[in-house]
């Protein structure tokens, strides 16, 4: 009989213990904002926006860590008819497209657009708002590489002196990834973009899913060059003085990326919604230039001495969204096609 | 009399049809998902899939890394079996039982000891370093397919090993003894009288090796990397979850299964043959003293499983206490993560959410346990005091063995789409899922016992006078604590270690423990997960260590 009771009592327990701990997170009902994973991470800005903006406005955020950006869109059109963000941050331009056919986002003219210069308003309808951009390049461990030996172009990464030392970025999982395929289009055209592809394979060490995996073993020393962006080693100047990572610059262009934030419609609480997109566009402007390693859009900030180290490309190229629309779908077949084999 | 049995009879009837819908539903949802376009019936999705060369070369390299990853584990753990069986030492003991650390670690752990343990910055590497005064790492295995049949075969040789050592401690050495004294050379012995009769085993724990590899997804997801290394369960994750297309993800899980069944099947089979053993008196152990060389080679072996079993795990403990400044510099002694992971220190990242994974999982472990062996005991009684032995029954009870935990995961990704649950509704899914797939553990670790309990003791308690209902609580019940104990615990510890089905079914407001442990190693945060690593290591270790226990105790 004290068998019973006690598993009696344990369900009793179980049954009042699960709802609580579920209801523990809604009864404050914070602004929910999913980004993605580097936003939050380690070394995102997450926890330093969010703190401020709570301090400023009194609004509780919860942010979560949805993955890569790709995966999050993903997530996002899932959860659609039963959604759970307010709002949404790090779509980039390259990966607009599902968002706008999911009609996810809800259009806001925010007043600090005018801040913003024109060439970075990617959404006419501002569905998405641009809140940083930049360039994505390989990075380099200089302690690893001598200087002579940095490779020059996308076609000298194919070089057998990088054999095994380079991490690249899955495109059907992460914008990161996607950037560079669009980014070998731009520079081989679409007879010669997969052969370099092909070529890569010896050349890699892994693929992952998302920016943080690649980075992190890039970090870790697993690898010597790593896909990101040519701001890279601003990060590690800023906040570990460090200058042993660099960013290649190659003559023939960098592929160009501007990430949006954007509100979503099924959204119950849009006003706050709206006071955070506008945080993101304004106070909030410095530490996600510095942490995310990206440009900030508002024009009214000061970039700080670290950006020196942030080599300016020669060549920003961009992609149109219709181009990329029509496209991309037989691009990411081709590319699982023959990176399968 | 008879009406015992019915009291049996009906009590199979609750847990048959809660299993059949915690099990048969999520599957027939997805099979039906797979051939169901529009309202009508297809195989155009299924065909599509088996005859797109994407798919083809997925299932090769799937079919490929399970084939070495066996022959490997087969290599090395043959010798291992040949000296469990033939000699007795030191140390034996300790061997044996770390031969069973595969069946209790969790997944996720044996990637990140595999990584902790083998990676460029990873323990071996850094005492070689040191030891050799090298700049580079000298073993550079992590990634790819090399490292992927390296964790296989680390995670599976003791299997091997464990099986087969098993299997010839069975057999009659009066045969080899025969053929000896009829002249025959060892060698010959071994050839003609040992090995022909090791085969089934040997088959039997191959198939079992090949299945686990097969239906790998933690080791493949980390370790892996781009469509080349890629296996049909991950693949199927990445259709469902991250391309957000369950029909396709469907119809590969339908493939799978079938390749599944057929493995299963080649299994079950093995098993069958393997039943029919010899009925040794006492297995004469060669109590000569190993030859010197025999002794090295023991030594060797012994010291190799020791380090490769235990390196990880400890390599895992060390480093959820070390610390650096920066990511590059000297670690130092801490404890940071477990405060982080307690909530007594405030910290960035998925680290924050430690303390809701660890409340999460062990509520949900705490349920699972109680559904599941509920579930088994019943269905126990009523498979053991049937008068006929129904296989059938205990068939069905095995089934939720025969497809993966991430198919399992994806029937229940769809019922969530179906059901469109709040938070608490995710939850529940998940410890139903749970459910399913610690469900077979229970009932074979159950109904053996069941099984051993002498009717008579039944039939002596309906003489006295007590009802059916009064004997099973008052007699059988109290005979089965131990047991039931012991189900519990395991139940307890598959359901805080279960990866696959949980993180296919996640969404970004989900966090168990090893959700958490695979989000912190998937943005390089090792320390933290090797914190959270650690409670799991101590959880199966207690779930271990208590089954020993009840092993030893029961009749």
């Amino acid at each position: 009989m004290k068998m019973h009771r006690f598993v009696l009592g344990v369900c009793i327990t179980l049954t009042i213990a699960f709802p609580l701990f579920s209801m523990g997170a809604q009864k404050e009902q914070p602004l929910t904002v999913y980004a993605y994973d580097s936003f939050s991470g380690d070394w995102g800005p997450g926890k330093e926006v969010v703190a401020a903006f709570e301090a400023k406005h009194d609004i509780p955020v919860k942010v979560i860590s949805a993955g890569d950006g790709v995966e999050m869109l993903t997530k996002v059109i899932a959860e659609q008819d039963h959604p759970y963000a307010d709002v949404v941050i790090g779509i980039s331009d390259e990966m607009v497209t599902r968002a706008y056919r999911a009609d996810l986002f809800e259009p806001y003219h925010s007043p600090l657009l005018h801040e913003i210069p024109e060439f970075l308003h990617f959404d006419s309808e501002y569905r998405l708002l641009p809140f940083d951009y930049g360039n994505f390049a390989f990075i380099i461990d200089s302690e690893r590489i001598p200087k002579e030996d940095w490779p020059t172009s996308l076609e000298d990464l194919t070089h057998p002196r990088f054999r095994k030392n380079i991490i690249l970025i899955d495109p059907r999982t992460s914008n990161v990834g996607l950037g560079l395929l669009l980014w070998t289009i731009h520079i081989f055209g679409e007879e010669g973009w997969l052969d370099w592809w092909k070529a890569m394979k010896d050349q890699v060490l892994t693929i992952t899913d998302g920016w943080s995996g690649a980075y992190g073993l890039f970090i870790e020393g697993e690898a010597p060059i790593v896909l990101s962006y040519t701001t890279s080693p601003v990060y590690h100047y800023t906040y570990e003085g460090s200058t042993r990572y660099q960013a290649l610059i190659f003559d023939e262009g960098h592929q160009a990326t501007i990430e949006g934030v954007g509100m979503l419609r099924s959204s119950k609480r849009k006003e706050e919604a709206k006071l955070f997109i506008d945080f993101l566009l304004s106070e909030a402007q410095l530490p996600i230039a510095l942490a995310n390693s990206m440009y900030p859009t508002n024009m009214n900030i000061a970039l700080t001495e670290g950006f020196a180290y942030a080599p300016k490309p020669g060549v920003s190229l961009r992609m149109e969204s219709e181009v990329i629309e029509k496209n991309l779908d037989r691009w990411l077949h081709e590319w699982t096609e023959v990176m399968s084999r | 009399m008879s009406d015992y049995r019915r009291f049996y009879r009906q009590k199979s009837i609750g847990p048959l049809v809660i299993l059949f819908s915690l099990f048969a539903l999520p599957l027939a949802l997805t099979i039906q998902s797979g051939v169901w376009e529009e309202g009508s019936f297809t195989l155009k999705r299924i065909v599509s899939a088996i005859l797109d060369p994407y798919t083809q070369r997925i299932l090769l390299f799937t079919l490929k890394q399970a084939f070495y990853s066996t022959g490997a584990a087969l290599v090395i753990g043959l010798p291992g079996a040949y000296i469990l069986a033939t000699y007795s030492f030191r140390g034996k003991k300790l061997i044996k039982a770390l031969a069973t650390i595969p069946f209790v670690l969790p997944s996720i752990l044996v990637v990140l000891g595999f990584v902790m343990f083998f990676g460029n910055s990873g323990t071996l590497n850094t005492v070689l370093m040191k030891v050799f005064d090298l700049d580079d790492p000298p073993l550079k295995l992590l990634y790819s397919l090399g490292a992927i049949i390296l964790a296989h075969t680390f995670y599976n040789f003791p299997i091997v090993m464990s099986i087969v050592a098993t299997a010839w401690e069975g057999l009659d050495t009066k045969l080899e003894a025969a053929a000896a004294t009829l002249g025959s050379a060892p060698r010959k012995v071994f050839r003609t009288i040992t090995l022909p009769r090791l085969i089934p085993s040997i088959v039997s724990a191959a198939a079992l090796v090949f299945l686990f590899c097969f239906n790998s997804f933690a080791i493949i997801l980390v370790l892996g990397g781009g469509p080349q290394f890629t296996t049909l369960e991950v693949e199927i994750y990445r259709q469902a979850r991250m391309m957000g297309d369950p029909s396709s993800a469907s119809a590969l899980a339908i493939v799978s299964m079938l390749i599944n069944g057929i493995l299963f099947l080649g299994y079950a089979f093995s098993q069958r043959t393997l039943t029919v053993t010899e009925t040794v008196a006492e297995r004469a152990f060669e109590e000569r003293k190993p030859s010197p060389m025999r002794t090295f080679f023991i030594l060797l072996y012994s010291l190799f499983t020791i380090i490769f079993l235990l390196g990880p795990i400890i390599s895992v403990l060390y480093r959820s206490f070390s610390k650096g400044a920066s990511r590059a510099s000297e670690t130092t002694f801490s404890t940071t993560w477990y405060r982080q992971l307690l909530g007594f220190e405030q910290s960035s990242s998925h680290m924050g959410s430690a303390l809701t994974a660890l409340i999460n999982s062990t509520l949900i472990g705490v349920a699972v346990s109680i559904l599941t062996v509920t579930l088994a005991l019943l269905l126990s009684v009523s498979i053991a005091r049937r008068k006929k032995n129904s296989s059938f029954l205990e068939l069905f009870g095995m089934l939720p063995m025969m497809t993966s935990s991430v198919i399992v995961g994806l029937g229940y990704v769809l019922i969530a789409r179906l059901l469109r649950p709040s938070l608490f509704g995710t939850y529940l899914l998940i410890t139903l899922a749970h459910t399913v797939i610690a469900f077979p553990f229970a009932l074979r670790t159950i109904l053996p016992s069941v099984r051993s309990l002498p009717e008579t003791y039944l039939h002596a308690s309906y003489t006295l006078g007590s009802s059916p209902q009064k004997t099973f609580r008052t007699v059988e019940m109290p005979l089965l604590r131990r047991t039931l104990l012991t189900a519990a615990v395991f139940a307890f510890a598959l359901s805080l270690g279960e990866f696959n089905a949980t993180l296919i079914l996640s969404s970004s407001r989900i966090v168990t423990l090893p959700v958490v442990m695979y989000r912190l190693i998937g943005s390089y945060h090792f320390q933290g997960a090797c914190a959270l690593g650690s409670i799991l290591i101590i959880t199966s270790g207690l779930a271990f260590f208590l089954g020993e226990v009840a092993k030893g105790d029961s009749v």
